[in-house]
């Protein structure tokens, strides 16, 4: 069937679309929800973990026994009780053994105890003796690069360069009237997520059993196979809901730890974080440092993008690449090379937090782009529209994509056409950019009346100097090669569904939107929809909710579901119920079986009656219908992508440096929107995800041994109520995709990226220079005091 | 020894070790899970309840200095079939992402409907920075406290 011809026939959408409250509203407004931390079994007890005082080193020698005699302690796991496997976290966020002996950077997982209470495991910490040979450590990610570096890993620090090419950049400098340039350094942002994190494991018998906040049930249950080297079939992992996890709770050695504890003592482990390690020991954002210069015509067309970025990956990280959808975003440019590479340094282990490389080097790239759009004179939503990527273009993150273009060329090679029926074109844009929501933004933003020029203030009083600006942001829609998913179905004997989709609950809503896709597709009405979102003994594998995945293809996997199971339903019906009318001509409309167009001239089944009927027919073939994708889904990476465009107004006062969010307006393209006030709210975190990125929030590393200084939220500022415009608007453009289920994309990423561009430009605007992230009070100050001399 | 709590207008005797959190006491010895901890340092606001009508952070108070208090948690304002009007107006308006947060920001949103059950929106968003909600649906907090106001007021006129 032509997936175009799908999308459209099911126009008249009765749960789609709509606002209803998420599943879990009352749980969460009654403090019931039930979180790693609150989450308990019968006979358990608890652990710590003893964490690394240096940055660099081998453990030479550890004495547990002072530890195991003190009474209450029952068991302590060093290096030596852990199997000497690698496990790999989520995209290459992790890689390493549950623990090895060897300490990475200030906080590494070195033992741990286990207790009848906290106390007793925290006074048994104390009586472990290590000590360390200490090794030369790396702080610093330019200085991890180089040859003689310290070596943070057996594989050496310096990952494969990533590299993404198109035209010729001699030929982009030649055509230039102007080159720019740009480098810009980027603090590593804190998750800094309100809620921590516990685990509790349960080792029976050689089957273990996980209870902990993750966004990735599959990928942890993975994790946990390669980690003890046991079959998938033996790991069960419950994925409980998350506080605000923005990447930080995927699969994390603390939960291997655990499992490594409740193996030895035999008995149910918790080891519940504190805040300290939450902020300091488990992930963080990137170090990043973007190089780039741009080229631009004196019409405004920009002839080249050549960018070189650099990320730390910490110690345990092992990303080449930050993903990194600015390539596409700014596509119109006819010349491009970007570069990126990932090193480990003795710090925390860094990972993708929401927004990965756009919200940094997209904000470079934003920033240079602006800086040619403002020495040629042309105002920035012009500027965009004239050299951002547009529906049906190619995209350019398939140009010559070293490691990956010629692995999913060979891919979509390899399938026949039957298979590939109804996809999008390959390698160009399926639907949606950021020409639509450029367009109405600005009209709804007044942005002409509201605009002055570049580094023109839109009004001062005294020292408060007011400036508007324009950002745009684009990530991906989910990610291929590890980044499968799928969905179950099973319609019950009274008509009800189960839906079984691997995915987390971190506040973006899934367990909600993927019942509305369920329900909408099955014609039943959601309340008769129940998720199982967390239980990996029932969901099938899927990629967890990271990379903006859930939506689009985890909604696409249960909405095929959906599609076999109705199948199967009505082919059933058509047999038992409607004297051969064919199962095409039927459907199911609000849990009715009967006869599309014609309903009243033939009989209307309630789903219970047929299932019943079904049932006790001792000649049906089975009891139970259960649907499952039967086509492929096209690699999202070819095709998809969401979008953003967002616009300030800020207020600084060049006295204190101070910057004021006066007013913001957001834009998201992310195809149809399943809840309306589900995806509004995501946007707006977005955009006080990335707000807060680009005016407070930098972790500080001590000099001397790399650890977190500011590991507290006393001392590390997020943004509050009162700091972010309460009407703030947002708006949605619905380009809806050939793929996604009912033409939805992914959404809760771009949004982010989009919010540093548009609050900087409004500060630029405002008083004239370009200040570094975060402008903090002193860093504007200092940015004035440079401009005036 | 054992010490004695009110809480949600119950009695409740309970024992104390001199060391523990009010917060822990709270969630551990009584089950009231709605008391959320996270910081644990009295900056993040997830476990506001109200002391006395005031509200404070259970996280940075001894499970002893509860004693001889009217103590308040989320589960004393409504439950699951009987939402405060609060609660309610949080469903309706959508005033948070995970959740975790949200009891902590309801209670700061009881205490002060209590005392200005007429507020505008700027003194709603500042009233409410003192609890920190990382997914950021702070607007929506804003309009969630603004409604629940307006509910209240409908519903005593």
């Amino acid at each position: 069937m032509n997936i175009m011809n799908a999308q459209q026939v099911t126009k008249d959408r009765k749960v789609v679309g709509k606002s209803v409250p998420v599943l879990d509203a009352r749980e969460k407004v009654t403090g019931s929800l039930k979180f790693g931390v609150d989450f308990a079994v019968l006979g358990m007890v608890h652990g710590k973990i003893l964490r690394s005082t240096v940055p660099h080193g081998r453990v030479k020698r550890i004495d547990v026994r002072k530890a195991e005699s003190l009474p209450g302690v029952l068991g302590v796991v060093t290096h030596e009780d852990a199997p000497d496997l690698n496990w790999m976290g989520v995209w290459d966020n992790y890689r390493g053994k549950v623990l090895d002996g060897i300490a990475r950077f200030v906080g590494d997982e070195i033992a741990a105890v286990a207790a009848t209470t906290v106390e007793i495991a925290e006074e048994a910490l104390e009586l472990i003796e290590v000590e360390y040979e200490p090794l030369p450590a790396v702080l610093d990610v330019e200085k991890a690069l180089l040859a003689d570096a310290p070596q943070v890993r057996e594989e050496g620090n310096v990952r494969d360069e990533y590299v993404v090419l198109w035209g010729d950049l001699e030929q982009g400098v030649a055509e230039a009237d102007h080159i720019v340039d740009i480098e810009m350094r980027y603090k590593s942002q804190n998750y800094a997520g309100i809620g921590r994190n516990a685990c509790i494991c349960e080792w029976d018998g050689d089957k273990v059993t996980m209870w902990t906040s993750t966004q990735t049930p599959s990928e942890l249950q993975s994790g946990i196979h390669q980690a003890f080297g046991m079959p998938m079939s033996n790991v069960r992992v419950i994925a409980l809901p998350s506080g605000c996890s923005f990447g930080l709770w995927w699969s994390n050695n603390f939960m291997m730890v655990t499992a490594l504890l409740a193996k030895k003592i035999r008995k149910p482990v918790k080891i519940e974080l504190t805040s300290q390690e939450c902020m300091a020991a488990v992930k963080r954002r990137h170090i990043e440092i973007t190089r780039g210069r741009m080229g631009v015509k004196n019409d405004g067309t920009l002839t080249l993008a050549d960018f070189s970025h650099l990320m730390d990956n910490g110690a345990y990280g092992f990303k080449t690449d930050v993903y990194f959808f600015c390539v596409d975003l700014w596509g119109g440019a006819l010349n491009g090379d970007y570069r990126v590479r990932g090193v480990n340094t003795n710090l925390v282990t860094s990972g993708c937090m929401r927004a990965v490389g756009d919200i940094t080097m997209g904000l470079a790239v934003e920033r240079l782009a602006d800086m040619c759009a403002a020495t040629v004179d042309m105002d920035p939503v012009e500027f965009r529209i004239k050299n951002q990527l547009k529906s049906g273009q190619q995209l350019r993150m398939q140009e010559s994509r070293g490691h990956m273009k010629g692995a999913l060329t060979e891919y979509i090679d390899a399938l026949s056409d039957e298979q590939k029926q109804g996809w999008p074109e390959m390698f160009h844009l399926s639907s949606g950019s950021t020409h639509e929501l450029l367009i109405r933004g600005a009209e709804k933003f007044r942005w002409r009346d509201r605009w002055k020029g570049w580094g023109v203030p839109a009004s001062v009083n005294d020292s408060k100097y007011r400036g508007v600006g324009v950002g745009t942001g684009a990530h991906c829609c989910g990610v291929e090669f590890g980044g499968n998913t799928s969905s179950v179905v099973r319609v019950n004997l009274d008509g009800s569904v189960n839906v079984f989709s691997a995915c987390g609950r971190q506040g973006q809503g899934s367990e909600t939107t993927l019942a509305q896709v369920a329900a909408e597709e099955m014609g039943v009405s959601l309340d008769r929809v129940s998720i199982v979102t967390g239980d990996t003994d029932s969901v099938p594998f899927a990629s967890g909710s990271s990379a903006s995945t859930t939506m689009f293809r985890t909604g696409w996997a249960t909405r095929e579901a959906c599609r076999d199971a109705k199948k199967q339903l009505l082919r059933v019906a058509s047999q038992e119920f409607f004297n051969g009318i064919p199962d095409d001509q039927l459907e199911i409309d609000d849990g009715i079986v009967q006869v599309r167009n014609y309903a009243n001239e033939h009989p209307r089944i309630p789903l219970e009656e047929m299932m019943n009927v079904l049932c006790s027919d001792s000649l049906s073939q089975t009891s139970v219908i259960t649907g499952r994708p039967n086509g492929v889904m096209p690699p999202t990476i070819a095709f998809a992508r969401q979008w953003a465009a967002q616009f300030a107004e800020v207020e600084v006062d060049i006295e204190t440096g101070e910057i004021k969010i006066i007013d913001y307006l957001a834009g998201q393209d992310s195809g149809t929107v399943m809840n309306p006030n589900v995806l509004k709210n995501q946007v707006i975190g977005g955009a006080i995800c990335g707000a807060g990125f680009v005016l407070y929030e930098g972790i500080e590393f001590d000099q001397n041994d790399g650890r977190i200084l500011n590991d507290s939220l006393l001392d590390y500022k997020v943004l509050r109520s009162g700091d972010f415009p309460s009407d703030v608007e947002v708006f949605f453009v619905e380009s809806e995709d050939p793929v996604g289920p009912f033409g939805a994309r992914g959404a809760g990423e771009s949004p982010a990226a989009a919010a540093g561009p548009a609050i900087c430009q409004a500060v630029h605007n405002a008083i004239g220079v370009w200040v570094d992230v975060p402008m903090t009070p002193e860093t504007v100050l200092k940015a004035l005091k440079m401009k005036s001399e | 020894m054992s010490s004695t709590l009110h809480v949600n207008g119950q009695k409740f005797d309970v024992e104390i070790r001199p060391h523990e959190t009010l917060a822990d006491v709270l969630r551990d010895k009584l089950g009231l899970i709605g008391v959320k901890v996270s910081c644990g340092e009295g900056e993040c606001g997830s476990c506001t309840i109200l002391v006395d009508g005031i509200p404070c952070t259970a996280c940075l108070m001894l499970g002893r200095q509860g004693e001889g208090h009217e103590l308040v948690t989320v589960e004393g304002i409504g439950g699951y079939e009987n939402l405060h009007p609060i609660q309610q107006a949080f469903i309706d308006e959508q005033g948070f992402q995970c959740g975790f947060c949200t009891p902590g920001f309801i209670m700061t949103a009881k205490a002060f409907l209590d005392k200005n059950p007429n507020p505008t929106e700027e003194e709603v968003s500042i009233a409410m920075s003192g609890n920190i909600c990382r997914c950021g649906a702070y607007p929506y907090i804003v309009k969630s406290v603004l409604k629940a106001a307006e509910n209240i007021r409908n519903q005593q006129s």
